[in-house]
């Protein structure tokens, strides 16, 4: 099955862009959402590489967005690191993601995986509605509208800081010392 | 209708009609980047009415019920999970069967009325059979789990969705199969009520999502007000499917199901039921703000039971619509559709009394056109005017025009007017039916029998305080004529015939809201009343009293609670109230669902879910069963 899924991707790829995916509006809202989110937070200084590598977006598995996330953060900077948008087609240790994308879809085993050894480290992951396992940030659909909630409890065991703005805006927060 | 009854019991449900609500996406996909974050929560992602706009803009007594609060509230069928909703009356009659209405007229089953004022859509796909206009709530069946959201429309839908949408629009939606991937198998065992379900999604492709299901039920037996078993048990297996496909401009949806049951009936053999459906529906973005979308399906029901009769129906339907902006004030959605009807009916005969219908075989074809254009009168008044052209088969052309006036007099209030004209077409119950009392033709179909109509006025407000507090108002007064009524043949008296010699009006507020009382806890709450003042037209000779046509409360009133205690549990509690019935005469009554979840761990939940907790049992329609307490526990399994 997941052979066919890879070939028919390949077949679509060389179809005119007009034909493949467009996103929804769904997604392109939570394409929106994600850089927006880097302003609220703060990652500690061994997030990254060097003081001008990239802040890298990692889209894991399959790309629901068309497009659309990378032209949203095209041009974007967060402090001094140029924000580029990564997609992987599996957890990559090497790839330094300060942010971390599991779409709706994903095999639970692989979110479960990836939330799982990312604990403690300093990426922000953020799972997609519909999804069974929660990351740092989760989408969630209310009423037709994209909102997200917040496990700040993760965020702190991973060293980041989450501002009260952006836990304002959540739909639901899960708060720091709370079971 | 069910058809395994004395010939003085009925006939329920169907209807024909257009159009259905099926979510789309206009809003241009490319706006939304420049949105601040604040901004972004208030996307609207999926529609409410054909043109999507944001819910709280329609000109309606919209209520919504959400994936959440019918997985919370544990109900067990789809009526169940229409006690949800403040602005309908459900009345249960038997395991298997309910009666539900909007705005009054739930039928008198002893005078063979019955509902038949609802528009219920089911991913688009009508399902009021169009034998009678009214529903067999026990041939529809949606998983819990694949609920997206039901929208209840109270009022009339005809402009949009066409005849039927009388007195309301019922609009299940469910959800996508990338919303449902992965594996959950559901077990309820319960003293009354058993259940399993099992589901399975996920991505085909990079664009293609689907799931696969199947459930099964057993619903126990109820007893009659006499203390004895009423024998009306039942059982029903259905399966089905869902693909998604997201294909760049074009959304594919292709969807079916399967069903059959059995229900226990007080004497003779089970009725058996059965059916199944196909959908196809196909979205595609046009230019910037444009769409167009084809709904095709198929959709097949068969009741019977050995020796007193049935039914086979098979339905096909084709739909078009086309939403575009003319100038950048102008929201505009058109549409045509057509829907063939054939049907077979086996007569039930009987040595004291017979069903039959003459003829027994149709095939009926319903067409339509419509247009609605929204207009942008200022930055905060939007007017929308909109007509349908339904053609049906036995009183020719209907016309439904609606015109609304909605005013946002600020981001968290809302007012809104309305003035819609709809009404029920004539079905082969009103026209084709034949009744026997022994060899006497007792009753008779009118093949003049004219569509019921209303023209309804409603006024409504709706707002947000505080963050923390909804709330909605609806006002209406609905000016029915031609209302169904039973008329003898002059001189002879027999046979009687269905006639249309009430007319009248019902008047009613419908009051709702919410509190966000703190973090962990909602609380909801609904009022209706409601006032019927009919009358004989004159000449009518009045055989029957008024209440032939219903008999509803005047008031009903519902709170409910949600609690999250910590991350893994919660508790949710439904009471309702529902006024006495004023003739036949049936008592008020208040109960309780409630139910206790625990998410034991990411792959395992567990719940105890209890319905009509405070009485062993009570009676909610003249001559039901006597609906049962019930309880039972929930096993989820993710996997």
């Amino acid at each position: 099955m997941k052979r066919r899924g890879l070939l028919l991707a390949l077949l679509l790829g060389l179809l005119p862009g007009s034909l493949k995916a467009a996103p929804s509006l769904e997604y392109a809202v939570k394409a929106a959402y994600l850089p927006k989110f880097i302003p609220f937070i703060t990652w500690p200084d061994g997030a990254f590489a060097g003081a001008d590598a990239p802040f890298t977006i990692c889209l894991l598995g399959q790309d629901r967005f068309g497009g659309k996330l990378d032209q949203a953060a095209a041009g974007l900077h967060a402090g001094d690191h140029a924000v580029q948008v990564r997609h992987l087609a599996g957890p990559d240790p090497a790839a330094n993601c300060q942010l971390i994308f599991l779409p709706a879809g994903s095999d639970p085993a692989l979110v479960r995986g990836t939330l799982d050894a990312m604990r403690g480290r300093p990426v922000v992951t953020v799972t997609d509605s519909g999804l069974s396992v929660h990351g740092m940030i989760s989408f969630v659909i209310e009423s037709n509208h994209v909102r997200f909630d917040i496990d700040d409890a993760m965020a702190g065991e991973a060293g980041l800081a989450i501002s009260s703005k952006l836990l304002g805006l959540a739909h639901a927060v899960k708060m720091r010392g709370q079971p | 209708m069910h058809w395994g009854k004395a010939a003085g019991a009925g006939l329920t449900g169907l209807v024909l009609l257009a159009s259905p609500a099926w979510a789309q996406q206009v809003a241009a996909a490319d706006d939304v980047e420049d949105l601040s974050i604040e901004q972004l929560a208030n996307v609207e992602i999926t529609s409410v009415s054909k043109a999507p706009q944001s819910l709280s803009t329609a000109a309606a007594a919209v209520y919504v019920i959400n994936h959440d609060d019918v997985v919370r509230s544990g109900a067990i069928s789809l009526p169940e999970m229409l006690r949800l909703a403040p602005n309908l009356e459900v009345m249960q009659t038997s395991p298997s069967r309910y009666q539900i209405a909007a705005r009054g007229f739930n039928g008198n089953d002893a005078d063979q009325n019955f509902p038949n004022k609802l528009l219920v859509l089911i991913d688009g796909r009508s399902v009021y059979t169009p034998l009678y206009s009214g529903v067999y709530w026990d041939m529809q069946d949606v998983l819990a789990d694949d609920v997206e959201r039901i929208e209840v429309v109270s009022g009339p839908g005809g402009t949009l969705w066409g005849a039927n949408a009388v007195n309301g629009v019922v609009n299940i939606i469910t959800r996508k199969a990338s919303d449902t991937s992965g594996g959950v198998a559901i077990l309820q065992p319960g003293d009354q009520y058993s259940s399993v379900a099992l589901q399975y999604g996920g991505a085909l492709t990079d664009t293609i999502d689907y799931r696969v299901y199947f459930k099964d039920f057993y619903q126990r037996s109820f007893n009659t007000a006499a203390g004895v078993s009423a024998h009306d048990g039942w059982s029903r297996p259905q399966a089905g499917f869902r693909l998604d496909w997201n294909g760049g401009p074009d959304l594919l949806t292709l969807s079916g199901d399967v069903y059959g049951g059995a229900e226990g009936q007080p004497t003779g053999p089970d009725e058996v039921i059965g059916g199944g459906n196909l959908t196809l529906n196909w979205q595609r973005q046009l230019a910037e703000g444009s769409s167009l979308q084809v709904l095709a399906y198929y959709d097949e029901t068969r009741r019977n039971t050995l020796g007193a009769g049935g039914f086979n129906l098979d339905i096909y339907n084709l739909e078009l619509q086309h939403n575009f902006r003319l100038a950048d004030w102008n929201s505009i959605v058109w549409g045509i559709g057509d829907r063939i009807e054939q049907y077979q009916i086996a007569n039930r005969i009987g040595t004291d009394n017979s069903l039959t219908w003459e003829p027994g075989t149709r095939t009926l074809n319903l067409a339509n056109i419509f247009a609605e254009d929204r207009i942008r009168l200022s930055d905060s008044v939007e007017a929308t005017i909109g007509l349908k052209a339904e053609n049906d088969p036995y009183s020719g052309i209907a016309l439904m025009p609606s015109g609304k006036l909605s005013w946002q007099a600020s981001s968290t209030d809302l007012f809104w007017g309305a003035i819609s004209r709809s009404v029920r077409s004539p079905t082969p119950f009103d026209t084709d039916v034949v009744e026997l009392a022994g060899t006497t033709r007792f009753l008779v179909g009118d093949p003049n029998f004219k569509p019921e109509q209303v023209t309804a006025y409603e006024a409504g407000y709706r707002g947000q305080w505080f963050g923390k507090f909804t709330l909605s108002i609806n006002a209406f007064e609905n000016v029915y004529d031609d209302l169904k009524s039973i008329e003898p043949t002059p001189a002879a008296f027999l046979p009687l015939h269905w006639a249309n010699t009430i007319r009248g009006d019902v008047h009613g507020v419908e009051v709702w809201g919410s509190l966000q009382a703190t973090d962990w806890w909602q609380l909801s709450a609904g009022v209706t009343a409601q006032h019927l003042d009919l009358e004989f037209e004159p000449g009518a000779s009045k055989i029957l009293p008024l209440s032939q046509t219903g008999d509803d409360p005047h008031h009903q009133a519902s709170l409910r609670s949600s609690m999250n205690l910590g991350d893994d549990v919660n508790f949710d509690a439904d009471f309702r109230y529902v006024g006495a019935l004023p003739d036949p005469k049936v008592p008020e009554y208040v109960e309780l669902n409630a139910r206790l979840g625990w998410k034991v761990s990411d792959t395992i939940s567990l719940a105890l879910s209890g319905y009509n907790l405070l009485h062993g049992q009570h009676l909610e329609y003249a001559g039901g069963a006597e609906i049962r307490r019930g309880v039972y526990l929930e096993t989820r399994l993710r996997f």
